[in-house]
């Protein structure tokens, strides 16, 4: 993914983030890509928010019990990285 | 046959009467009725000697053999909130005694518990981890009580609902008859088995029918939810409302995948009528928003497939009565009053809060429910609460109780809790707080909350104002504050 791409993601990642959160998490808390989402809000109802919105914005399956380690839910720039390497839409 | 083993006994008459049939199937593991009796009278040896035991486990079909197993032991299953932290198993264990836990091998080994003994396995990674008992515990079940659930207490304690074995036969004879379940249904049970939803509608009523139970594993997204629907031509989804409003989310599975249900029943916080007009535009299919309450059971449910509108009608051994509102109450809706229930799976009481639960029952026998709601059309529809309590994905919470955590922290003058909405419309505690200083930041109040509440108390949103309005006596003037948060120019964050 080149810069300007994942740039574009970033930014649909940070809208899904705070559409999943249902606005309990403010945009300019998710300024920063690194910030563990666990630890400003995001609970099990906005996970399951955020992973249905991540498999149709971007195509992707995800099956939490194929993947050993869930880190790559953890923060923005981890998400990015990670339909960045599986999305067909990215 | 005395008060005791009823579950038992209508289990075994299902294990005989369907024999050959499926009977649950997680995952890739299916069993036929008589393998599942089979795993049950094996694994009840492994409980021997366990009187009490707690169930801290995801749906799968371990949790079924292990729960029947408990019974068939003699033993008592206490059906904990797999979230529980361990502050409340401590608490339940100091309430109500447990000599062992169902659990995944992880969460077993990460448990700081003292007394806790070598996890037994028992398959996959589910284990049975025996505790030593420190003393008796603090409260004795009554004798006939077969089966214990949770209701969120405060402070961190849980409430144990006590059940006789005749009340949760009852519930599940009442849910087949009353929902014409059959031989033929296959129930997808998405909400968890601890959950007075899906223990009611999914568990010994599949097997008294006949049916098939399904559990998914994974975390419940449309997709696959959709996929095993399909494949497994499921007739029942058993699920809560935010995955109906997923469903009709743009992008959601097409039509075709739910062709084989006959019934999506919905429950845990009411569910949102556009949702269900959605619902039933995409899939031809109307969504009973069935109406239950942890310490009566299923109250009602809607038969008729044309009528749209309410919480259905009273199930077989249900009644419902309606308490005209106090001459000082709420008059914004004609005939609504509190709801009142009298059922035949009613619980017998909370073994760790003596006294609280008869409080509640009139003389007629029926349970003060704490909902208002009015009867049209034969049909119950809510409108509302009499009491404070904030419920947040069928889990109610006592705002008083947040409240007292967060006017302990240094610099808090004032501070209320009342029950709101996200931009999702899931409902969440919004907390307001009147600090002494501008110092005291929201991550600091959350932070604070995080470390003295379980996590679904914790509130969903805070605002920060000058003062709270009170009423003469004290009151917060929860519409007036509503408003002038609504007039902020600001989000309340």
């Amino acid at each position: 993914m080149n810069d300007e791409a994942e740039t574009a993601t970033k930014q649909r990642v940070r809208r899904l983030v705070y559409m999943a959160a249902g606005g309990k998490i403010q945009e300019a808390e998710l300024g920063s890509g690194d910030t563990d989402l666990r630890t400003i809000g995001l609970d099990s109802l906005g996970y399951l928010n955020l992973l249905e919105g991540l498999e149709r914005t971007f195509g992707v399956a995800i099956d939490l019990d194929q993947e050993e380690d869930h880190s790559f839910l953890h923060t923005i720039d981890n998400i990015v990285r990670y339909v960045g390497e599986r999305s067909t839409a990215a | 046959m005395s008060g005791t083993a009823q579950i038992r006994a209508a289990l075994s008459a299902a294990l005989d009467r369907h024999r050959g049939r499926t009977a649950v199937v997680g995952g890739s593991e299916a069993l036929t009725y008589e393998e599942l009796g089979r795993r049950i009278r094996e694994a009840a040896g492994l409980l021997r000697d366990l009187p009490h035991v707690g169930f801290c486990l995801g749906n799968r079909p371990e949790y079924v053999v292990l729960y029947f197993a408990t019974l068939e032991s003699g033993g008592l299953p206490l059906l904990l909130d797999a979230s529980f932290n361990t502050g409340e198993i401590a608490a339940i264990r100091g309430d109500c005694g447990l000599d062992a836990l169902v659990l995944e091998r992880a969460k077993a080994e990460a448990l700081d518990l003292p007394g806790k003994g070598e996890p037994l396995p028992f398959a996959g990674d589910v284990v049975v981890l025996p505790l030593a008992r420190d003393g008796e515990p603090a409260f004795k079940p009554r004798p006939d009580t077969e089966v214990c659930r949770f209701t969120s207490g405060t402070t961190g304690r849980p409430k144990c609902l006590e059940f006789s074995g005749g009340a949760v036969v009852s519930a599940a004879r009442n849910w087949v008859e009353g929902t014409a379940m059959t031989g033929a249904d296959r129930t997808l049970c998405l909400a968890a088995l601890s959950n007075g939803l899906a223990f009611n509608t999914s568990l010994l009523s599949t097997f008294l029918a006949g049916g098939e139970l399904h559990f998914l594993k994974g975390v419940p997204l449309t997709r696959p939810v959709a996929r095993r629907i399909a494949e497994a031509g499921i007739t029942r989804l058993v699920a809560f409302p935010t995955l109906y409003r997923n469903f009709v989310a743009p992008g959601g599975p097409d039509r075709a995948a739910l062709a084989s249900l006959t019934h999506a029943i919905s429950a845990g916080a009411p569910l949102w009528p556009d949702v269900r007009e959605e619902f039933r535009s995409l899939y031809d299919l109307d969504v009973s928003d069935y109406y239950g309450i942890a310490e009566t059971g299923p109250c009602t449910f809607e038969r008729h497939a044309g009528h749209h509108t309410g919480l259905g009608e009273p199930l077989p051994g249900a009644e419902v009565r309606i308490a005209p509102d106090p001459p000082d109450g709420p008059e914004d809706v004609a005939g609504a009053g509190e709801v009142l229930v009298r059922t035949a799976s009613m619980a017998s009481g909370y073994l760790n809060h003596p006294g609280l639960f008869e409080a509640r029952v009139d003389a007629d026998g029926f349970y003060h429910s704490g909902d208002r709601g009015r009867i049209v059309d034969g049909r119950l529809h809510l409108v509302g609460r009499t009491q404070d309590h904030i419920n947040v994905a069928g889990r109610k919470i006592d705002p008083t109780e947040v409240v007292a955590v967060v006017t302990a922290l240094d610099g808090v003058q004032d501070a209320v809790a009342f029950p709101d909405e996200d931009l999702n419309r899931e409902a969440l505690v919004h907390l307001v707080v009147v600090a002494a200083n501008g110092e005291l930041t929201k991550p600091a109040v959350v932070e604070a909350c995080r470390a003295r509440l379980a996590p679904w108390k914790v509130p969903g949103r805070i605002s920060f104002v000058r003062e709270i309005p009170r009423t003469g006596i004290g009151k917060p003037r929860i519409a007036a504050l509503r408003e002038q948060l609504n007039a902020r120019k600001e989000p309340a964050g």
